[in-house]
């Protein structure tokens, strides 16, 4: 237990019947981007939902920011930021009034904040708008902004830029490189090997519930004799489809 | 205190926050929204108190308008509640993913519950209170304890907030929705002493009765509007409040599963 941003031994999550994460053993340190890479079904939602506290932990143990993921909820929530792989922004509310919001969610006061939380996400001009009414890069930058409301240690990005065109995931990446200065851990799941290449210091693959791979991109690459982490990727999971 | 306990238990400041997020939403919505719930008890009150009301001498020693007005007070707090936790908190939960967002910040199942019953009953408090008005502007109070009415609205609003929210948290399809009304909600406002007394009818009519939460509310708002008596109105109080307060573990424990898998 030295100062891992998020450490698990033997993480269990099981729904019913079916084991989705099958004692899974992982660390992240603190102010690297950690990636988990996977094939749909593959366990890395179960393992961002665990670490976020909107999953039971069923088995072995799970650290976060040196807390108890089990018992110790609400204090990991207070020092995280989640964006979740489904927009869940509040419809009701303006775009402005999603981040202040999300402040009174926390507890804190962020009025200088938000103005500069909309600025980073390129949101300035459309602070009044509903959310409804955002192209799909814009809902993406305001969920990445609301996660950034508490000032998180660490932020769990559940497939980032998953269905963005390209100058929409182009600034949500300058959103994930500005946190990576400003000294937050980042754990992101991505279907996208030339996006996991970029970003991950380091990552896991994972199968079927199980981490098949661990390291840097580069060491992957070298490891398994593979040009692209793709290769890597098809070498390890490529296996017939399972869905 | 064990751990059990401790995960039962809302933290006030939390559910305060989720109060907040609705009282936010309703203040721009509240000119839409306040209307129709509104009108509705309005046109029973015209209906069968101004209209069927003219045939009909008396009911429960009082003329017939005057019987039914506080029974149709305690009706639009059912109503507000009801609405509030099914079908708003079915958008908030399945079709926004609201909740998932919100759980995600300190905020956890047993605040969450706690913060809608109270705006559900915030909300009962609001178009239960602007009824009362209007029957006071038809002359239909008698006492002066109407004014104490308001927070039994509130605390009837809660009973009928948690009986909609534990519903919500178990249903597992939205169409069950509409039998909730029309097997519960519908029936106890036509079955539960607003519209004609019991005294003259079976005794097991009163018995069924008792046990719906309607029942209770109808006998405060009568007697505080009519002709207050403070045991009536305690004892009822006291069924509602007991109700509200064993029925909680029912949605944290179902929206635990639900939402924190």
């Amino acid at each position: 237990m030295t100062g891992a941003a998020v450490e698990a031994h033997g993480l269990v999550k099981r729904y019913g019947e079916l084991t989705a994460v099958r004692s899974i053993d992982f660390e992240v340190r603190p102010g690297e981007c950690f990636g988990f890479l996977g094939p749909n079904g593959a366990g890395k939602t179960s393992t961002m939902k665990a670490i976020y506290g909107l999953a039971r932990v069923d088995g072995g143990e799970l650290r976060v920011l040196g807390l108890d993921a089990r018992t110790e909820r609400r204090e990991i929530k207070a020092r995280i930021g989640v964006v979740p792989q489904e927009q869940n922004l509040d419809g009701e509310l303006t775009v402005r009034e999603n981040l202040v919001m999300q402040a009174t969610y926390h507890g804190i006061r962020a009025d200088g904040r938000i103005d500069e939380l909309l600025r980073g996400a390129l949101l300035e001009k459309r602070a009044d708008s509903k959310p409804q009414q955002l192209s799909g890069g814009m809902k993406r930058r305001l969920l990445i902004a609301r996660a950034l409301v508490n000032e998180p240690e660490l932020v769990v990005l559940d497939e980032p830029t998953t269905g963005l065109d390209p100058q929409a995931r182009l600034a949500v990446w300058g959103q994930l490189e500005e946190m990576k200065r400003a000294g937050v851990t980042l754990i992101v799941t991505t279907h996208y090997m030339e996006e996991a290449d970029r970003i991950c210091d380091r990552l896991v693959i994972m199968d079927d519930g199980e981490i098949v791979a661990c390291g840097s991109p580069a060491e992957l690459k070298e490891r398994y004799g593979q040009g692209s982490l793709e290769g890597v990727f098809l070498e390890l999971t490529g296996h017939s489809l399972r869905e | 205190m064990t751990a059990a306990v401790q995960a039962y238990l809302p933290s006030p400041r939390m559910a305060m926050r989720v109060w907040r997020r609705n009282v936010r939403v309703f203040s721009k919505v509240w000119k839409q929204g306040l209307l129709p719930q509104f009108f509705d008890p309005l046109f029973y009150l015209l209906a069968m108190g101004f209209g069927l009301g003219t045939y009909l001498s008396h009911a429960g020693g009082h003329p017939y308008k005057e019987f039914i007005a506080p029974g149709l007070v305690a009706s639009s707090v059912m109503w507000a509640a009801s609405f509030e936790t099914t079908w708003n908190i079915y958008f908030k939960m399945e079709e926004k993913r609201l909740y998932d967002a919100i759980l995600a910040t300190p905020v956890e199942v047993p605040d969450l519950v706690t913060g809608e019953v109270v705006w559900a009953a915030t909300r009962a408090i609001v178009y239960g209170t602007t009824f009362l008005v209007v029957v006071a502007a038809f002359g239909l109070v008698a006492s002066p304890w109407a004014l104490a009415v308001p927070p039994f609205l509130a605390l009837g609003g809660a009973c009928f907030g948690m009986l909609g929210i534990s519903f919500s948290a178990l249903a597992p399809r939205v169409d069950l929705y509409s039998y909730y009304f029309t097997l519960f909600v519908t029936p106890m406002f036509l079955f539960s002493g607003i519209f004609y007394p019991f005294d003259k009818l079976p005794d097991w009519v009163g018995t069924v009765a008792w046990f719906t939460p309607l029942y209770h509310l109808v006998n405060i708002t009568r007697s505080l509007i009519l002709s207050p008596d403070l045991g009536t109105v305690l004892g009822n109080a006291l069924w509602l409040f007991v109700l509200t307060a064993v029925l909680f573990v029912v949605p944290v424990r179902a929206m635990r599963r639900r939402l924190v898998a």
